[in-house]
Parts: C-alpha cells; structure tokens; sequence
C-alpha cells in the first residue's frame, strides 16, 4: 500500500497546488503543499524515506515549472530529511511547536532557492523577497500545515495511515 | 571500511543523491535550465488541473448560478450597458483602425496587421520563488503554438512555453527566464525587461536616458513575439549609481499576475 500512497502523492500534490491552492492565495502568496506532505511524511516515517520522498516530489515539480532541475529537488530533500530527524528524536504530529518548525523549513527553503537564483541570475530582489512572499509564505504554510496535521492527528486518520503502512521506520 | 558503507549504504545513498542534485544545479548554473521529460510530467499534472478545475468551477457554478443570486438582476442591468457602451466604442475604434489603415496605405507605410487571438481560462499556477509560470486549458488542438504572446485587456501577460494537445504551460513575465523588449512609452527609449519573480527589472538603460517613476513601459516589437504598444509595466523606483553605466530600473507588471484567471493568446 505505501508504494502506492507516496505514487499517489507524487502525482497528485502539484495539480492540487496549482490548481485547487489558487483560492487560497493571499495577495499572490499560497501555502507550500509540497513542503507540508515532505514534513509529514518526515514526522510519521523518519530521515530516509522523507528524504527521498522529497526530492522525488521537488523534481517533479521543477520539471514542471521553469525553475532549475533539481533545485527544489535539493530543498525538499534537506527538509524531508531534518523534518525525519526531528520526528525520531524531538517532534511528535501533535506537538504544537510543529507550526514553528513548519514556518522555519518553509523560510530555510525560499532563502536556499533565493541564493541559488542569485547565483544564476544576478540581481534578485532578496529583501523584498523576503517580506513580500518568503515569511508571508512561511507563515501560511506553517499554519495550514498545523491544522493538517491536527487533522491527522485524529485516532481514526492516524490508524487508517497506519494500517497503510505510513508508520515510523525503527 | 567496505563494512562501515555497508552499515550505512541507506546514509552514503542519500548523501549520494544529494550530490548528484548539486552537481545538476552548478552545471545548470553554467549552462543554462535542462528541460528533460517536460511534456510527460506537464501532460499528467495538466491532466489532473482540468479535472479539479472543472470540478471546482462545477461547484461554483451551482452556488453563483443557483443559490447566490443576490443583485444579480441589478448587475445584469449593469453590464448590458456596459455591453452597449462596449459596442459603440468598438464601432468607433474599427473605424479609426480603418482610417488609420488607409492613411498607412497612402504614406506608403508598412501594413500592421490586426491580431486574433484564443481566449483560454488559467487553470493551474506554479509560484514558487524560483519560477513563475501558469498552465492555460488550451493548447496545440485548438491552435496555440510555442512563443505566442499571452495578453489581457490591462497589459501583458508573458508568453506560451510549452505546448501539449489540450493544455499549455505560460511563463509569465515575472519569471527569471523571461525577456521581452520594452519601450518607455513618454519618449520611445528603449530596453530589455527582465522577470524578476513579483517584478521586473529593465536592463540596459543608460546612465543619462530620462526615464522616470511612473513611466509606463509597453512592446516595443522588435522580439517578434509581442505586438507593438501594449502595456507591459509601470515603472516604479529608478537608482543611479555612479559606477555604473546604467541605471537600476524597477518596474511593476501591469496585469495584476496573482490574480490572473483568463487571458487572450494572440495568434501570428
């Protein structure tokens, strides 16, 4: 079932945030899908598979759109990997600090993405990047991210992921 | 030490990929963008935006159509005099587009041709800060090809991609990749306006050309994309720096791009 859970999320999670994220938007800002499936996947197996997942699904979405290849296949794969090691060692799905960590990864990877703009590119606005979409973004994802996981955090959501095989690797 | 990456092939795997994602990014860096397998993942992703756009547009079309009904009367009074306003001025613009036509003729001018477009509705779009693009529920079947302008009735839009049968991907003109050639439309100077992720930086103008906040910046027609004179960006902040030979140029699009929801694509 797990293979099939993550080939669903893989093909899923960009049509959603392109298309049924738009409503959401909040003067041009949407949450980060993406981000917050990685850091689930990350709370409820561990490092590895989160790590993979993430830059499985950040490639995905760089062939899509017009970015760098591999770029957010890089930064899902650094947050699919620290939201693993958080969730073996810090961080449960329930933990309401979970919000912060969400907002923080979110920020860590726009600025990442940012940097190597600035390398390709040259001149990137980065200070109102940074106030405009970075911690707007951030925020947003953050607090949607919470509420999914609370979400989750349901016994009968929690057993049916479970059951699934979407279970902490020991 | 063949024991230890034994012990830790899931962690030396990892790090691996990794590295092979990196050394992807630096040679790209270099490069320029690989566009590999672009079609196929464009053709599911478009795939699933039109069934939830559709999905989603059924739904709130039962709810506007159906249920929130409120001041629809009084708006529909509203537009069919609108509509009749419309008509009258498109009647009067026809015939000064065809005056203009002739005067043209008579000074021996180069003919400009009238553009026809495809009006297509956004149905999915990808913001991220490294790429702005927009995923258009038409594409090659009903006519629209690679590098056709996409235009609205405040300004431009960016310009088609790529192209699949049924749906099509835009990159707009906020996006690092796009360029298209301006002209600031107070005094015809002319620049190259860059994608610059919310805004759009116009490069390569000189130290001494006039150009001030507020100048609005429109085609110039000379990438053979773009028809000459429609609006593009407003300039919004203007920096000298004496080092330079040019000056920074800020500008901000004119169509509101988060808010994009149809758009004409004007055929050659």
């Amino acid at each position: 079932m797990k293979p099939r859970f993550y080939l669903l999320i893989l093909l899923l999670i960009v049509p959603v945030q392109a298309s049924l994220f738009n409503p959401l938007s909040l003067a041009g800002v949407k949450p980060d899908l993406g981000l917050i499936a990685v850091y689930i996947i990350g709370l409820l197996t561990g490092p590895g598979e989160a790590t993979l997942i993430g830059m499985a699904l950040g490639v995905i979405q760089d062939i899509g759109s017009s970015g760098l290849l591999g770029l957010t296949g890089f930064t899902q794969g650094v947050v699919g990997l620290l939201a693993g090691m958080l969730g073996r060692r810090v961080l449960d799905i329930a933990s309401p600090s979970n919000i912060i960590f969400l907002a923080v990864f979110s920020f860590i990877e726009s600025v990442l993405i940012a940097l190597f703009m600035q390398v390709h590119y040259g001149d990137v606005p980065f200070f109102s990047m940074v106030l405009t979409r970075m911690l707007p973004g951030a925020l947003y994802t953050g607090m949607l991210g919470t509420l999914l996981l609370r979400i989750i955090n349901n016994r009968s959501v929690l057993t049916a992921l479970m059951r699934r095989g979407i279970q902490k690797e020991l | 030490m063949l024991g230890r990456i034994n012990k830790h092939k899931k962690f030396f795997a990892i790090l691996a990929l990794f590295a092979l994602l990196f050394w992807l990014l630096t040679i790209q860096v270099k490069n320029g963008r690989f566009s590999i397998i672009e079609k196929p993942v464009l053709a599911v992703s478009g795939f699933f935006e039109r069934i939830i756009t559709g999905v989603y547009d059924g739904a709130w079309s039962v709810w506007s159509g159906y249920v929130y009904l409120v001041g629809t009367r009084k708006e529909n009074l509203q537009l069919q005099e609108e509509i009749e306003r419309l008509r009258i001025e498109n009647q009067l613009t026809n015939e000064l587009l065809d005056e203009n036509d002739r005067l043209r003729e008579a000074l021996n001018f180069k003919k400009q041709y009238r553009p026809a477009g495809i009006m297509v509705q956004v149905i999915g779009k990808e913001v991220s800060p490294s790429s702005s693009t927009v995923t258009i529920n038409k594409g090659s079947n009903d006519g629209i090809e690679k590098d056709l302008a996409v235009i609205t009735a405040d300004g431009v839009v960016g310009r088609v991609q790529t192209v699949l049968p049924r749906t099509s991907k835009v990159i707009l003109l906020t996006d690092p990749e796009s360029t298209l050639a301006v002209r600031v439309q107070r005094n015809r100077e002319e620049g190259l306006l860059e994608g610059k992720i919310s805004l759009c930086a116009l490069k390569y103008v000189s130290y001494y050309t006039d150009i001030q906040e507020g100048d609005l910046l429109v085609t110039s027609g000379l990438d053979d994309i773009y028809p000459k004179g429609i609006p593009v960006a407003t300039v919004v902040k203007v920096t000298k720096n004496e080092a330079s030979a040019f000056q920074n140029v800020v500008a901000k699009p004119a169509v509101t791009l988060s808010r994009l929801e149809e758009a004409l694509v004007l055929k050659k």
